[in-house]
């Protein structure tokens, strides 16, 4: 095994060096580690070649010579080998490395990891001190994370098994575009191909494995496509005013837009874009919090609250 | 978490991110190195003899990395070839670009010139990536409640929280000690012992409004009484809605049919767990918590009448 990873290294500080394309003969007759027959050499380049790509790194193949009848050449061009992010300061660097910090246990720790190594790796000081003590973590996720990232930037579609609204278990096929989180929840969205519609998808409603289906078509992902601001299409936002009982209902106090000191009472202004949630929220407080408008929000409270009372009446 | 990849591969990729690291921390101890990277010390070891064949083609001692470890600090040089970082694969400029969202998002008011610096950053990130929509992380903590609490973890210190409980929707100051943070379906929490409650209490990181540490004066901690009690069970009846359901009440998918037996701990999460179903729940029995949210949904709309 040492001798094959050898025979990688040596080849990628062959190819990295050069400044013109060096022809398989010659990479068999000077990089060391290519021994056999010349189909074995052959094979073994081959394979190389595929594993260096894996690793991400990218082999360029030109130079070819029209005197010796074409055969092809090969490099690594050095900008295209290393990390190239601009001058970065100390400040840079530290900012960078908390945001590989916020993985640790997570979804994307082994990546994040190596990231950041890789910036340690550039010799310049990581200026922590110039920064507040924060220390953002992300949560778990659903175990197949990576698949969705890899199909996002490879634009395969994937499939997954999804908890339906009404608790059922759906196979959905999608060409995802984004993964975000936000409070908490993992969100994907993607282009759903048998409703042919935009949808989006909490991970945690996400039952068993993601498969990525490496033969379906690629896709494009519209460009600076945001998750959210799909999600609060803010054309469906809306305000409505709720009088909140002095000391109570901290959550939606947090939320208001505005307030009018009543006395027991005050009176906020909050937005909100899912109607049903918005209800589920005020009901939660109970007689803590009473909406004033809109009028159809403020029916369909009395609507389930009789509801309620049916119930357990 | 995932264990260093020990394939060729794997072991291929450590070597080339190994040189530079070497370069920019030359005379590193063997033990440190090793952890950097994962391994054992006999691995990293294998993985710098390794390297030591390593070099331009000529392979004469001109030509090869020179490595020295036998003192246990390594020093590398003649590597100058691959003496630069690798460039970041995808996967890591996505951990990246949503690590510095959460990060900016974290970062107090006042500070709207690291906010500057972090978006910089990710423009130079998402130009580096093949991927065109935009990566979101919206926080639930704030930043500074989880350095204040990590810390005090460290330092086994005490801290004083201002805390959101939904179930009363009261905000109270609480001193705390702190024990582990534990993540449970989806969310963070502070496991500690509660010196108000004389208790082992579970606070969630996401309502924790605030956190101060606390000098350690308080050390008589009369250890905590485990009075746990051991929840009130019902039953429910699911009208509509049922992933809500399922969701609001933890039932599992598998446990799920129209009526399902739950336990909980406090009688006012499920009054306010009920009301906030909107008419999609019923609780069955026992009768008393029914009794009391017909009389709590009676109670609201009373107020609507004269509101």
């Amino acid at each position: 095994m040492s001798r094959k990873i050898e025979r990688l290294i040596n080849l990628t500080i062959a190819l990295l060096a050069t400044k013109r394309y060096l022809t398989k003969s010659e990479i068999f007759r000077s990089v060391d580690g290519y021994e056999g027959s010349e189909e074995t050499k052959e094979r073994m380049f081959e394979r190389d070649k595929e594993d260096l790509r894996n690793l991400g790194v990218a082999i360029e193949v030109g130079g070819f010579d029209p005197v010796f009848e074409d055969e092809a050449g090969y490099r690594i061009k050095p900008e295209k080998y290393s990390l190239d992010l601009g001058e970065l300061s100390g400040v840079q660097i530290a900012l960078l490395s908390l945001a590989a910090e916020a993985w640790r246990g997570a979804a994307l720790d082994t990546s994040a990891h190596s990231a950041l190594t890789k910036l340690r790796s550039i010799g310049v000081e990581s200026d922590l001190d110039a920064l507040p003590a924060i220390a953002p973590r992300f949560n778990t996720a659903h175990k197949d994370f990576q698949i969705i990232t890899d199909a996002i930037s490879k634009r395969s579609p994937i499939s997954f098994s999804y908890l339906s609204s009404s608790l059922d278990i759906q196979m959905r096929t999608i060409e995802p575009y984004a993964i975000s989180t936000r409070d908490s929840f993992w969100y994907l969205a993607g282009n759903d191909i048998a409703k042919s519609d935009l949808r989006t998808f909490r991970l945690d409603r996400i039952h068993g494995d993601i498969a990525m289906n490496a033969k379906g078509k690629e896709y494009e992902i519209p460009a600076g496509f945001d998750l959210f601001a799909h999600l609060e299409n803010p054309e469906s936002a809306r305000i409505a005013t709720v009088d909140i009982r002095k000391g109570k209902a901290h959550l939606l106090r947090t939320k208001a837009l505005s307030n009018i000191d009543l006395g027991e009472w005050d009176r906020i202004t909050i937005i909100f874009l899912d109607a049903q949630r918005f209800i589920d929220l005020v009901l939660w407080h109970g007689d803590d919090a009473l909406i004033v408008e809109p009028a159809d929000i403020r029916e369909k409270i009395i609507a389930a609250l009789n509801e309620i009372v049916a119930h357990h009446g | 978490m995932a264990k260093p990849a020990q394939t060729p591969l794997g072991r291929a990729a450590r070597l080339l991110d190994l040189v530079p690291f070497l370069a920019s921390h030359q005379g590193i101890e063997l033990k440190v190195l090793s952890k950097v990277f994962k391994v054992t010390e006999s691995q990293m070891v294998e993985d710098l003899t390794t390297l030591w064949m390593c070099g331009l083609p000529g392979y004469t001692p001109l030509e090869l990395m020179e490595l020295s470890f036998e003192s246990g600090f390594v020093t590398i040089h003649n590597a100058e070839t691959l003496s630069r970082p690798r460039a970041l694969n995808e996967e890591e400029i996505v951990a990246l670009l949503l690590g510095l969202d959460v990060v900016i998002a974290s970062l107090p008011i006042d500070r709207d010139d690291l906010r500057l610096i972090g978006a910089d950053l990710v423009k130079r990130l998402s130009i580096r990536s093949s991927i065109p929509s935009k990566l979101n992380a919206i926080p639930a903590t704030t930043g500074s409640v989880r350095a204040t609490i990590e810390s005090s973890l460290m330092e086994k210190g005490v801290v004083e929280i201002l805390y959101h409980s939904s179930y009363s929707d009261e905000v109270t100051r609480r001193v705390v000690t702190p024990i582990e943070l534990r993540e449970e379906n989806g969310f963070e929490y502070l496991w500690g012992v509660c010196h108000s409650a004389h208790a082992l209490r579970s606070f969630r990181l996401d309502r924790i409004q605030e956190a101060s540490p606390k000098p350690r004066d308080i050390e008589t901690l009369s250890l905590f009484t485990d009075n746990q009690s051991d929840g009130i069970p019902y039953t429910i009846a699911t009208h509509s809605r049922p992933r809500e359901v399922s969701e609001r009440f933890a039932i599992d998918k598998e446990d799920f049919s129209s009526s399902a037996r739950v336990i909980s701990f406090s009688s006012e999460w499920i009054r306010r767990s009920v009301l906030a179903s909107s008419g999609s729940v019923e609780v069955v029995e026992p009768e008393v918590i029914r009794t009391s949210i017909a009389q709590a949904a009676r109670l609201i709309l009373d107020r609507y009448e004269s509101h």
